[in-house]
C-alpha cells in the first residue's frame, strides 16, 4: 500500500509498504477514508520529539472502513464505518475503567522506552514516536486498530466524513481541554491557539456554558474562524501591546476564570522570552517554546482553572510560583477521546457541532507532503489539511 | 517515604540462602503485607545513587529527561544530514538517548549482587554474584485468577516469549531455552520446588542448567479496587569461566527489563487476552515491515 513516511527532520515521503494485517485477536484492519494533519505532528516533523525511526508511518488522526476483523472482536463488523481516536485504549485496564484512556497500561508495545522519561508508559499512540508504541499511522490506505471494540465509533448515517474525522482528536481534546475548565454558567475563558483544538475547545466551553469565550492568535483566518464558527471574541497578539492588559479589561479587571493553551511547544510570540526561547530550541538546549503557556499562567485570574493541551518536553522557564501564589487549578492531559466520542458523536448528529469548516485543504495521499507544508507554514489559510488515501 | 525504616539491620544474605535452601514455606511467601515490598524497594535502590532527594525524585531523572530530548535532537538532525558530519551528529545523538534509555544505570532494576553493595560504588564489569532481578506490577484481576493464569504453560510461553523459548517438559517441568552469547543457546528445565495456590508459586533450575537460577512470583491483594499487586523474582548466578563472563555480560544487557517486562506482558494478556506488539508493522524500511 501507498503511506506518508518520516524519513528524518522536514522529509516525508509517500512510499509504498507492506500491507498492514490482523495481528492480535481485537484488532481490526480499516481502509481509511479520511486523515488529517495535527500540529503535534509538527513536533517530530521539525525534531524535537525523539524517537521516531526513518520510514515510520506517520498520521493519527483518522476515520474509514472496517475491512477484516480478528477472532476476538464482538462488536465491530465488516463493513462499518468507524471513526478512531488517536489514543489506543484496551478498555479494561484501571486506567481506562476510569475513563482516564489516554493513560492505558496495555497498549505500549515499547513501555521500557517510555518508562525512563515519564516514570510510567502511557498508552500507545498510531504513527507517533517510538516511545509511543511505534505503531504504523494513518496516512495510509490500510491502516491496523488493536482493541477495535474499545477504539472503533460508528458513524451515524448521513454524516460526511468531514463531519467526523475530527472527532479521532482535535475535537476530543478541546471538548476535554473545556471540561477540565469546570465552566459554571456565565464563566469567561479564554484559549491560546485557534487552530483545530483551540477553535474545537471554544466551542465546546460555549457548549458547556461559558458566557463569553476569548480567543487569541495572530492568524487573520483563524481568527476571523473564530468569530465566525464559534461566536468568539478574538486577540490578535501581534497587534495588541500587551494581551494580558487587554485581558484584564475585557474581565473588569479580574481576568478570565479559565486559560486553555492549546498551542504547545512551537510557540510564537513577541519580546525577549520568545526570543530567548526561540534561540534555545533552535540550538536543542531546551525542548519548548512556552511562550503561549506562561502568558495564560499570568493571565488567568486568581484561583482560576489552567487546562493545558498542548504539547511539550520538558520546559525549563516554568513559572511554577505563578501558579502557586495566585492559587490555579492546573489540569492537564493527552486526549481521553473513548470517554467523550459518544457524546461528541450525538452532538454532531443533533447538528449542535459541525467540525467540518477545520478541514481548509484536501489532497490526495500522494500530495500529502505538500499537504503538511501547507499546514506547516499555514499558507492560504490553511487551519486543517485533509487526505483522502484512497 | 522519608521516615520508612531502613532496612540495614536486617539483610537478608543470597550466600545463607544458596547454602541453605530454605525448608518449607519460603520467607517471601510469609512476609504479608504489601508495603514492606516498598521498603525492600527503598533498600534496594540505595546503593545506586544515595538516597532520593527530599522531594522524592532522583536528580539523575532529570538529566535522563535532558538527555532524551537532546540526544533524539540530535539524532534526528543527524539523520537528517546525511553526511559524515551528520552521522557524527547522530551518533552522539543516539549515545544520549541509549544513556537516556536506560542504556546504563537507571531505576531500580535490583540486579545488584547484594553482599557486594558495601564494597563501594556499583560497577557492572566487575559483577561475579548471583544477578537478582524484581519488580511488581498491579493488575486488575482477584489473586486466585492471576495464579491460574501463571500456572497454564501456554500463558508461560507467551509471558516469556521476549525473553525464552518456554515448553513443557513434564508435570511442572518447564524447558527454557535463551539465545545466548557466543552463537550458543542457554538451556535449562525449571521445576516447581514450592506452591500456595491462589498467592506464591516458587521454581528452581534443576541440576545440569547451563546458567542455574531460581524465581518466584507472589500475587498479594492491592488497595482499594486496584486488584492484585504481583511481585515477580529471577535469580540468575552464572558460571565462571570465559563462557559465563559472556553470560553476565548477556544478563547485563539483556535482564535488566526482564522482570518488568514479563510482568507487563502477563499484564496485558490477563487484563486484555493479548500482548501489545508492532510484529509486523508496514514502514518504509525493512522490505515495508518493521516492528
Amino acid at each position: 500500500m501507498r503511506a506518508l513516511c518520516w524519513n528524518g527532520i522536514n522529509d516525508l515521503r509517500v512510499e509504498t509498504v507492506a500491507d498492514p494485517g490482523i495481528v492480535n485477536p481485537h484488532d481490526v484492519i480499516l481502509r481509511v477514508t479520511m486523515s488529517t494533519t495535527c500540529g503535534s505532528d509538527l513536533h517530530f516533523i521539525d525534531g524535537y520529539i525523539p524517537t521516531m525511526r526513518e520510514g515510520d508511518v506517520i498520521g493519527h488522526e483518522f476515520m474509514g472502513e472496517v475491512v477484516d476483523v480478528g477472532r476476538d472482536v464482538k462488536k465491530v463488523k465488516k463493513g462499518d464505518r468507524v471513526v478512531v481516536p488517536s489514543f489506543i485504549c484496551c478498555g479494561n485496564c484501571w486506567y481506562c475503567q476510569h475513563d482516564l484512556y489516554s493513560l492505558c497500561d496495555n497498549t505500549n508495545p515499547k513501555a521500557e522506552l517510555q518508562e525512563p522519561l515519564l516514570g510510567y508508559p502511557t498508552a500507545g499512540i498510531y504513527g507517533y514516536t517510538h516511545a509511543f508504541g511505534g505503531y504504523a499511522g494513518a496516512h495510509a490506505q490500510y491502516v491496523r486498530v488493536p482493541h477495535a471494540d474499545t477504539d472503533c465509533f460508528l458513524v451515524p448515517e448521513g454524516l460526511k466524513d468531514e463531519q467526523v474525522i475530527f472527532l479521532s482528536d482535535a475535537v476530543p481534546t478541546g471538548y476535554m481541554g473545556a471540561d477540565f475548565c469546570n465552566i459554571h454558567p456565565g464563566d469567561t475563558v479564554a484559549v491560546w491557539g485557534c487552530g483545530g483544538v483551540g477553535l474545537m475547545a471554544m466551542k465546546s466551553a460555549f457548549l458547556l456554558g461559558a458566557g463569553r469565550v476569548i480567543g487569541i492568535d495572530r492568524f487573520p483566518e483563524r481568527l476571523r474562524m473564530a468569530r465566525e464558527k464559534v461566536g468568539a471574541e478574538t486577540i490578535d497578539y501581534s497587534r495588541v501591546d500587551s494581551v494580558l492588559d487587554m485581558l484584564k479589561e475585557l474581565t473588569g479587571g479580574r481576568g478570565p476564570d479559565a486559560c486553555i493553551d492549546a498551542v504547545g511547544m512551537e510557540a510564537h510570540g513577541t519580546g525577549a522570552e520568545y526570543a530567548y526561547d526561540r534561540a534555545k530550541q533552535a540550538l536543542h538546549l531546551h525542548s519548548d517554546r512556552g511562550e503561549a503557556l506562561r502568558q495564560a499562567i499570568r493571565a488567568c485570574r486568581k484561583g482560576g482553572t489552567l487546562s493545558i493541551l498542548g504539547v511539550y518536553g520538558v520546559m525549563d522557564k516554568f513559572p511554577i510560583g505563578v501558579i502557586m501564589n495566585k492559587g490555579l487549578t492546573v489540569r492537564t492531559a493527552q486526549q481521553h477521546g473513548q470517554k467523550y466520542l459518544p457524546l461528541l458523536l450525538e452532538h454532531v448528529a443533533k447538528g449542535q457541532l459541525d467540525p467540518s469548516f477545520l478541514a481548509t485543504h484536501r489532497f490526495s495521499l500522494e500530495d500529502a507532503p505538500r499537504g503538511y507544508e501547507m499546514f506547516k507554514k499555514k499558507q492560504d489559510g490553511c487551519v486543517r489539511a485533509v487526505f483522502l488515501p484512497n | 517515604m522519608a521516615d520508612k525504616p531502613q532496612e540495614s539491620s536486617a539483610p537478608r544474605s543470597p550466600r545463607a540462602t544458596r547454602a541453605a535452601p530454605p525448608r518449607g514455606p519460603s520467607p517471601e511467601w510469609e512476609g504479608r503485607d504489601i508495603e514492606t515490598a516498598g521498603v525492600r524497594e527503598d533498600r534496594d535502590v540505595e546503593p545506586r545513587g544515595g538516597r532520593a532527594t527530599a522531594a522524592g525524585a532522583s536528580p539523575g531523572i532529570v538529566e535522563q529527561f535532558a538527555s532524551a530530548v537532546l540526544g533524539g535532537a540530535l539524532l534526528s538532525i543527524g539523520l537528517g544530514r546525511r553526511s559524515l558530519g551528520g552521522a557524527a551528529l547522530a551518533l552522539a545523538g543516539g549515545g544520549l538517548l541509549f544513556r537516556s534509555f536506560g542504556g546504563q544505570g537507571h531505576g531500580p532494576i535490583l540486579e545488584e549482587p547484594r553482599f557486594d553493595t558495601d564494597r563501594g560504588p556499583y560497577e557492572p564489569e566487575v559483577v561475579a554474584g548471583p544477578r537478582v532481578l524484581e519488580r511488581s506490577i498491579t493488575i486488575q484481576k482477584p489473586a486466585s485468577e492471576l495464579y491460574r493464569a501463571w500456572r497454564l504453560a501456554e500463558n508461560l510461553t507467551k509471558v516469556m516469549g521476549h525473553f525464552a523459548d518456554v515448553t513443557t517438559a513434564g508435570p511442572d517441568v518447564q524447558h527454557w531455552r535463551v539465545q545466548g552469547p557466543l552463537g550458543r543457546s542457554l538451556e535449562w528445565d525449571s521445576h516447581i520446588v514450592e506452591e500456595h495456590p491462589g498467592e506464591f508459586l516458587r521454581w528452581e533450575s534443576l541440576k545440569g542448567a547451563d546458567v542455574p537460577n531460581d524465581g518466584w512470583v507472589r500475587f498479594r491483594p492491592a488497595p482499594g479496587d486496584w486488584g492484585t499487586v504481583v511481585t515477580l523474582r529471577f535469580r540468575f548466578d552464572p558460571p565462571g569461566g570465559v563462557i559465563g563472563d559472556a553470560v553476565v555480560k548477556l544478563l547485563g544487557a539483556v535482564p535488566d527489563t526482564l522482570a518488568s517486562k514479563a510482568l507487563r506482558r502477563f499484564k496485558s494478556l490477563v487484563e486484555t487476552g493479548e500482548i501489545p506488539t508492532t510484529v509486523p508493522n508496514p514502514a518504509a524500511r525493512g522490505g515495508g515491515h518493521s516492528y
